[in-house]
């Protein structure tokens, strides 16, 4: 399994502060990647940086193989849909897509006219008069009818309605389906995520809290539930993630490879929002000596 | 590239073409009435020495015979200002609009974050918008100046023959009619066109790089005629007073001045300093002690050759004065080192418009969004 984006102890500094130190992960090829995390986790600048927009401070990183933007060629193998969807206010629906026809050799004029046809977006139509959900729409078939080997979305789905969103998203795996193209795409709408994606990273402070395949994430997190008792006296291969406690009753979120046979728990299975939820609330526990000041990333 | 360029300075582009056109048609409409007054005062059909003359009767029906009873300026000085102005203007004007906004409004909007995603890298997508608009900022103020230099020929040889006056007064040396003709349009629109785009990547906000862009371009054009003297070597020469078509002047300090009109043997030279010096060369700065009782007692100044009026008049105190030794020494760029001068200051801002360039170019690399 070859790796899309590759990052070694990748970091950003804006000024005095940290939008991303330390970021060490790989996120592999042929999948729908969800990167979730709470707001000012690092994903944007994370994603900013491999499409070249940022230059890393301290780090590495490389995109299919090579330094983002590096070239015409490198441009043309990534496909990006950066946050808000920009597009030239001025400019028609129908010359946006002559913008993307004469900037990219590989341009599929044909997937592009499809799509537009299907979204029932009017050719002449000035984008600075679409809606969101036309907008985000539109974006996206510039990223796509480029024909890129890697879909970038920075959170293209945070300023729309749930209807919106919604078709958009089924808008997307459609395109994706049509095409071999891996996707990453970041947004802290872990909803958004159960339904578009089939792998997931949970990054906080920069740091991968976990990631995998969700079908394998689903079938290794158990919830267990039984009497108030001290996580400590746990078989072994368990690995808690998260412990809750009432009065009488002790719930926990465990990690394990294989299936849980302890009479005195009752297991159950976990959704992804939750699973995602209790890493990051892990996470927000206070760690020691890590003391970097955090932000979003700046437009 | 190309097309997309071309698609988002379309409206700009209309915008000038526009303006270029209503210039030209004011400026044509206005030409027949100019070349009736350059034939009806004799100086169109000229000959020889008679032309001085005749050149001053032309320049003077234009600045008097406009017809208009009541407006102090005839249309043609007004034309004549105006039409210069445009021309010198022009060039902040396309920094304004067209530099500043280039690269300021995408970071504003945010759409590089499209362009610079499609398969193109920021050099070629820089590259192509700075060539093609620099382009068509030079082809604008060019056309700006050739068409006001067409209009305004009859105008500038008076000038040259000495019967320049009022308005009129500016040979092609002159602080506003030698960066408004020749080629140094072309280097001012350019380097204009690179301010902008410069303080707009530095700014990234298009009305305050509009701001900077003007503030700078005005500073530089503040500061050109002042060194303009010196981009090419001044030549010097040493000759009497009546030569050089000086009169004394009398000033505060230093009390004896000159301001030399001619230089013998170079007609039409551009004359950047005067002063008096004696016979061994040295700088004199008073008036011989034998010489004061011409001094009038009322003007303090006397500049221009009008004709004497009273005695003792300049003209008595000129020949006192040079009869105790008194030269002037002059400092000037000949006719001839028109052209060279024109393409010093030009190479000057085309230098600077690629520096600017240069910069651009590697911040646009190096930058963080």
């Amino acid at each position: 399994m070859t790796a899309v984006i590759e990052t070694e102890g990748l970091g950003k500094r804006y000024r005095k502060l940290w939008a991303l130190a330390g970021c060490t992960l790989s996120i592999p090829a042929g999948h729908v990647v969800g990167l979730v995390g709470p707001n000012g986790a690092g994903k944007s600048t994370l994603l900013n940086l491999a499409t070249g927009m940022l230059a890393p401070t301290t780090g590495t990183i490389e995109v299919l193989g090579n330094r983002p933007a590096a070239g015409p060629a490198q441009l043309a193998r990534v496909g990006y849909l950066a946050q808000d969807a920009p597009l030239y206010a001025g400019l028609s629906v129908a010359d946006h897509l002559r913008l993307g026809a004469h900037l990219n050799p590989g341009w599929d004029a044909e997937l592009a006219r499809r799509r537009i046809e299907r979204l029932g977006l009017d050719p002449k139509q000035k984008a600075g008069t679409l809606s969101g959900g036309q907008r985000a729409q539109l974006a996206l078939t510039l990223a796509v009818a480029k024909r890129p080997e890697l879909l970038i979305l920075d959170e293209p789905v945070a300023s729309l309605d749930p209807l919106a969103r919604r078709e958009f998203l089924q808008d997307l795996m459609e395109a994706v389906a049509e095409q071999e193209v891996s996707v990453v795409l970041s947004s802290h709408l872990i909803s958004d995520l159960e339904r578009a994606c089939d792998y997931v990273i949970v990054l906080v402070d920069s740091r991968v809290r976990v990631a995998g395949p969700v079908d394998e994430l689903l079938a290794t997190h158990h919830l267990l539930s039984g009497p108030r008792r001290d996580p400590g006296s746990l078989p072994g291969g368990l690995q808690v993630i998260s412990a809750s406690h009432t009065d009488v009753q002790t719930t926990l979120l465990v990690r394990t490879s294989g299936p849980v046979f302890d009479p005195a728990w009752a297991v159950s299975e976990v959704g992804l929002e939750d699973l995602v939820l209790a890493y990051m609330k892990q996470a927000a526990r206070p760690v020691p000596g890590n003391n970097h000041r955090r932000l979003e990333v700046q437009k | 590239m190309i097309w997309l360029t071309w698609r988002q300075f379309r409206a700009q582009a209309i915008t000038a073409a526009a303006a270029l056109a209503a210039f030209a048609i004011v400026l044509a409409a206005a030409e027949p009435s100019l070349s009736g007054v350059y034939h009806s005062s004799g100086f169109a059909s000229c000959h020889g020495a008679a032309c001085t003359g005749l050149a001053s009767t032309f320049i003077n029906d234009l600045s008097s015979g406009g017809g208009i009873a009541g407006v102090p300026e005839t249309p043609y000085m007004i034309l004549y200002f105006l039409s210069v102005v445009v021309i010198l203007i022009a060039p902040a004007i396309i920094g304004i609009f067209w530099g500043a906004p280039l690269i300021a409004r995408e970071l504003e909007a945010g759409t590089f974050r499209l362009t610079w995603n499609q398969s193109i890298t920021r050099t070629r997508w820089l590259a192509v918008k700075l060539a093609l608009i620099g382009v068509a900022a030079m082809a604008v103020t060019e056309s700006f100046s050739l068409i006001q230099a067409w209009w305004a020929a009859p105008i500038g040889k008076a000038v040259g023959l000495g019967g320049g006056a009022s308005i009129f007064s500016e040979t092609r040396f002159g602080v506003f009619v030698f960066p408004t003709h020749g080629i140094t349009p072309l280097g001012y629109a350019v380097c204009g066109f690179a301010l902008g785009v410069t303080a707009g990547l530095l700014v990234r906000r298009a009305v305050p790089a509009m701001a900077i862009t003007l503030a700078i371009f005005a500073a530089a054009q503040f500061i050109t005629p002042l060194v303009r003297p010196n981009l090419f070597p001044t030549s010097q020469t040493v000759t009497t007073i009546a030569a050089a078509g000086a009169n004394v002047s009398l000033n505060a300090n230093p009390r004896l001045a000159f301001t030399a009109t001619t230089v013998p043997g170079h007609p039409g030279a551009w004359i950047i300093s005067s002063e008096g010096v004696n016979a061994t060369g040295q700088p004199v700065s008073s008036v011989p002690a034998a010489c004061e009782p011409l001094v009038p007692q009322t003007n303090v100044t006397h500049i221009g050759r009008g004709p004497t009026t009273s005695a003792p008049g300049p003209n008595a105190l000129n020949n006192c004065v040079a009869s105790h030794g008194i030269r002037v020494a002059e400092s000037y760029q000949p006719a001839s080192h028109y052209w060279p001068l024109q393409l010093s200051e030009t190479g000057m801002y085309l230098a600077l418009a690629l520096a600017l360039a240069g910069f651009c170019f590697w911040r646009l690399n190096r930058r963080r969004s």
